[in-house]
């Protein structure tokens, strides 16, 4: 937990303290997905959350959203509690999320719409975005006309359209193959540069992590779990993506972290195993 | 007529399968475009083979005429009715009375789905009240209503109200309910307010459901009315049919289900037009 500076409190873009998210199971018990969150992430830093599967990954960003309310703890957002949606945040959802009933350019400028801006206002502003991810020419189709990468693009100018001050983005792009998510991660680290936004990344690939961040933070193994660790990335920017891999900073920091991360992991394989054999016995 | 819940079930496995466009753009589209021509010659050859097996039996005297009337003999009492104009007031009558019914009745179930599947609190206070309603075998409404509305048509509205709303409302209820979650997380993000919601999330996804409904409902406004009719009415189609059953006429009974028929197959057709052109965002099925 090595910050350069420390801020004022309300200065953070997003700030978590000791948040616990306790779920109630249908038999009338309960469990714990996340316990003493403590995550502070400052304006225009890109920090990436990565953790073993089941880890609660989804369940902080939800948090720092405002979809979810901590069962203990606090969040605050630029020095505002959070109460209800986060205004100040957009999101991007590893399912698809675009309106499947609104065509690309309606769906793009949905935000602005909603917000109160003229139709053909908000289809100028849609159509600059387009041509930003590359759709210019896609802006009348129907979401299910598009290719998963298309789609992701769409979903990208539809959350950065309202200028939001913080991105929350879920395994977006886990869905695609592995060369469309490397252009896009290229393309978003890229709009990313231009902003001054905060980014929440959450992942499960220690190498997209480690790519794109400013701090990588991981998250431990299995129900009720916290935070174990946090790395500062101090890879030089801009990075080019494609050739990152071999960066031998890169190398390293992939090594140190994976050190941490591995423990983890093996963790949540075996207890998921364990829970097989007793569920066979 | 308590087929409603049973109807409700039923179309939940079908329409499921269309919303996923994987299975619903599987149709192979160049065979069955080769194949439809063959396939209505087949549809004409299996109708001729039934309908001329029909006048042959009844002909030879295998089976009564005068239970099943020849097949030339129906057409016959059709065409006597059209061309009289014998059949059009009655025709009115019930039409004017199924629009009334599956309007009042739809909008009611629309509003009470959407207000019942967002306030979660009046949903479970109504509940089973809605139940025991929609257990009630409708068709004992009838008289009831005869007495209440009188021998016009409004005792028939009543009547395909009953039917065409539950219907109606509890396919919005479910619709609404099972909107996507990530869907509406999305729209609040970008800042929906709860009007807003309603109307660019979970309006149109309902829609899918409420169309399914709407097919079925079109068929029990008109139900209603035929039956409400039937049992007592001074005018109507099920009125013209109760009038030749009276005297023994199975001619006119069944001219009066024929034309039925195909005044319900137009009035389908043109509910499907509306819903190809409000659903024109889900992804092509076939042809």
């Amino acid at each position: 937990m090595t910050h350069p500076f420390q801020p004022k409190s309300s200065n953070y873009a997003v700030e978590l303290n000791g948040c616990t998210k306790e779920f109630a199971t249908p038999g009338g018990g309960s469990y714990f997905a996340v316990r003493d969150i403590d995550l502070k992430v400052e304006p225009g830093r890109f920090v990436s959350i990565v953790g073993p599967t089941g880890s609660g990954k989804s369940t902080i960003l939800n948090m720092a959203a405002g979809l979810l309310n901590p069962s203990e703890g606090t969040v605050h957002s630029f020095g505002e509690p959070v109460h209800g949606v986060n205004r100040r945040a957009s999101y991007m959802f590893q399912q698809d999320a675009l309106l499947p009933w609104k065509s690309v350019i309606d769906n793009v400028s949905l935000g602005l719409t909603m917000a109160g801006v003229s139709k053909a206002e908000a289809y100028d502003e849609s159509r600059r975005w387009l041509e930003k991810v590359g759709l210019k020419n896609f802006a009348d189709r129907y979401p299910h006309q598009l290719s998963g990468g298309m789609r992701k693009r769409t979903a990208v100018a539809q959350a950065w359209i309202v200028n939001p001050d913080i991105l929350l983005m879920d395994e977006p792009f886990s869905a695609l193959d592995v060369q469309t998510r490397q252009i896009m991660e290229n393309e978003l680290l890229q709009l990313w540069q231009e902003s001054d936004k905060a980014v929440v990344f959450i992942t499960h690939d220690l190498d997209e992590a480690i790519a794109l961040s400013d701090e990588v933070v991981i998250l431990g193994a299995g129900l009720g779990s916290t935070v174990v660790g946090s790395y500062e990335i101090d890879i030089p920017r801009p990075r080019d993506l494609l050739d990152i891999r071999d960066d031998p900073k890169f190398v390293e920091l992939h090594r140190e972290i994976w050190g941490r991360l591995k423990v983890e992991v093996s963790k949540t394989y075996e207890s998921a195993r364990e829970e097989e054999e007793s569920d066979a016995a | 007529m308590t087929v409603a819940p049973a109807s409700k079930n039923t179309q939940r496995s079908p329409l499921r399968k269309d919303r996923d466009p994987a299975v619903a753009q599987r149709p192979k589209r160049k065979r069955s475009e080769a194949s439809n021509f063959s396939i209505r010659m087949g549809q004409l050859a299996l109708a001729a083979v039934v309908l001329g097996a029909w006048e042959l039996l009844g002909r030879v005297g295998v089976i009564d005429p005068f239970f099943f009337p020849l097949p030339s003999d129906i057409l016959l009492t059709v065409w006597v009715w059209i061309s009289s104009g014998f059949v059009f007031p009655h025709l009115w009558i019930t039409l004017q009375e199924s629009v009334l019914a599956f309007l009042t009745g739809a909008a009611a179930g629309l509003v009470l789905g959407f207000l019942l599947a967002r306030v979660r609190f009046l949903e479970r206070l109504l509940d089973p009240f809605l139940q025991m309603f929609n257990a009630l075998p409708r068709v004992v409404l009838a008289p009831i209503f005869l007495l209440w509305f009188g021998l016009g048509i409004w005792s028939k509205v009543a009547f395909g109200f009953t039917l065409v709303f539950f219907i109606v409302f509890f396919n919005t209820l479910e619709g609404v309910k099972s909107v996507d979650r990530v869907l509406v997380d999305n729209a609040k993000m970008l800042g929906a307010s709860e009007k807003q919601l309603l109307r660019h999330v979970f309006i149109p996804s309902a829609l899918t459901w409420i169309f399914s409904s709407l097919h079925i409902s079109v068929g029990f406004a008109i139900t209603g009315a035929v039956v409400g009719e039937y049992l007592g009415a001074s005018a109507g189609v099920g009125y013209a049919i109760a009038q030749a059953q009276g005297v023994f006429d199975t001619k006119g009974v069944f001219a009066g289900m024929f034309i039925l028929m195909f005044v319900v197959l137009i009035i389908d057709l043109l509910v499907n037009r509306l819903e190809r052109h409000l659903l024109r965002w889900r992804p092509v099925r076939s042809s």
